[in-house]
This record gives structure tokens, sequence and C-alpha cells, in this order.
């Protein structure tokens, strides 16, 4: 846990305006999210609006918000690898929006792992090739 | 940038915690074994590049468009069970 956040901590976000979020909702990322290394710490806010997608927000800059999705609702048989409890952990992808008509991409390859446990998390790349960067979320036909 | 010739079954050590091995050349492709702590990733470079575009586009989602894809795009979530984790979790 991140010794600089012992207490709850105000943050102001452009949508969701002011937050408090206390001490054990926050995820210390070591390594920060890949581009993004000066940032260490997250929250993650659900938002009825936009459920099941979630945001991970960052405490230093609340701008800055990745769209999550777990990565499951995406793909049933999602495997990550054995190394990591699934059960135990917490998975989600990052979603980026790629046109105005709603297409969306998950990147299946680089899962942001959360430990509720010790409240660390971490953006992972896996080191095999089944799992695309960009890949697309298919509309119902 | 330090230029070192090696060969095959030569290991470089990069600070105390990584050391890079050459595992093998074979026409223009050369095998490294890295071993390094956790706290150093180790990634193929355009990999790494790419995730951190993507990452960079990610963040400029706005809510309002993130909403509007979601409706617009009615989209296959298979599982919806799997999504009621953490923030729930956490305030139990």
């Amino acid at each position: 846990m991140n010794e600089n956040l012992q207490q709850d901590v105000k943050i102001i976000t452009p949508h969701f305006g002011e937050l408090i979020i206390q001490n054990d909702q926050i995820f210390y990322f070591e390594n920060g999210m890949l581009g993004f290394e000066d940032l260490h710490n997250f929250v993650v806010i659900s938002e009825e609006e936009t459920a099941p997608f979630k945001w991970l927000i960052s405490i230093e800059k609340p701008e800055i918000g990745f769209p999550l999705l777990s990565p499951w609702l995406i793909d049933i048989n999602y495997s990550p690898g054995d190394q990591y409890d699934i059960e135990k952990l917490v998975f989600f992808v990052v979603i980026t929006l790629e046109n105005e008509e709603g297409k969306m991409s998950a990147n299946m390859k680089a899962p942001v792992i959360l430990d509720t446990d010790n409240l660390k998390g971490e953006q992972i790349i896996l080191p095999f090739d089944k799992y695309a960067t960009n890949f697309i979320i298919e509309e119902k036909k | 940038m330090l230029v070192l010739s090696r060969k095959t079954g030569e290991v470089i050590t990069i600070g105390a915690s990584v050391t890079v091995t050459i595992l093998g050349i074979d026409r223009g492709v050369v095998r490294l074994g890295i071993e390094a702590p956790k706290s150093i990733p180790v990634h193929r470079k355009e990999i790494h590049d790419k995730i951190v575009e993507i990452n960079r586009q990610a963040v400029k989602t706005e809510f309002n468009a993130l909403k509007k894809a979601i409706s617009k795009a009615r989209i296959l979530l298979k599982n919806e069970l799997q999504s009621n984790n953490v923030i729930e979790k956490k305030t139990k």
C-alpha cells in the first residue's frame, strides 16, 4: 500500500465531480499503467449509466480515466495463464472507442489486474499471442 | 549506446538483478534469455509501444461518448454476473 495515502482522499473528476475515496479503495500500481508510469494510485469507479463498464481513475490526475470491462464479458473462455488466480484477482481490460458509431475495442493482451487483498494493481502484457491488443467488441446480429 | 559483442551462451548483466543470455543466433534472428525481477517488466518494444498508444487513446474516452456507444452497440456481453466486483466487494 502507498504510505503517502494514509487518509481518505478527495478527488475532483471531470465527469463524476468531487469524490471522497476511502484509503482501502485505492490500488497502488508500482509501475503505473503503460504510458502513464508516473501515476501510481487508482480507484475503480462504477457508474450505473455506463454499467457494466467501469472506470480506472487516477488519484494523482483524476482527469485520467481508463474505461474498463471484465474480459469474461467479452470472451467467456478468457484465460490469462495459470500463474494468475482468476478466482482471487480482479481482471479488467482497457476499452477504446474506435468511432462515433459505438464500435469499441478491448485490449485483451494487456489486462489490468487488481489484488483486493493487498490493494496492488498492475497492467501486464500476456506473453503469448492468443489475445489481440485491439479485439473488436462485436455488435449483436 | 553501449555496443557489446557476445557469443552464443554468453551473458550480459544489467545492474545487480538483470541478466541477458544469448541463447542462439539463426539466420538473422537472435534468441535472448532475459532474467529480471518482477518489478522490471520486460517486453518486445513494438508490443509495449502499441499498448502505450492504446492507453493514451483510451483515456481520451468521454463518459457520454461511452454511454452513447453502449446504447448503440448492443454488445455481446456473455456473462453479466462477472462484472459485479471491486467497489462492491470493498464496500461490503
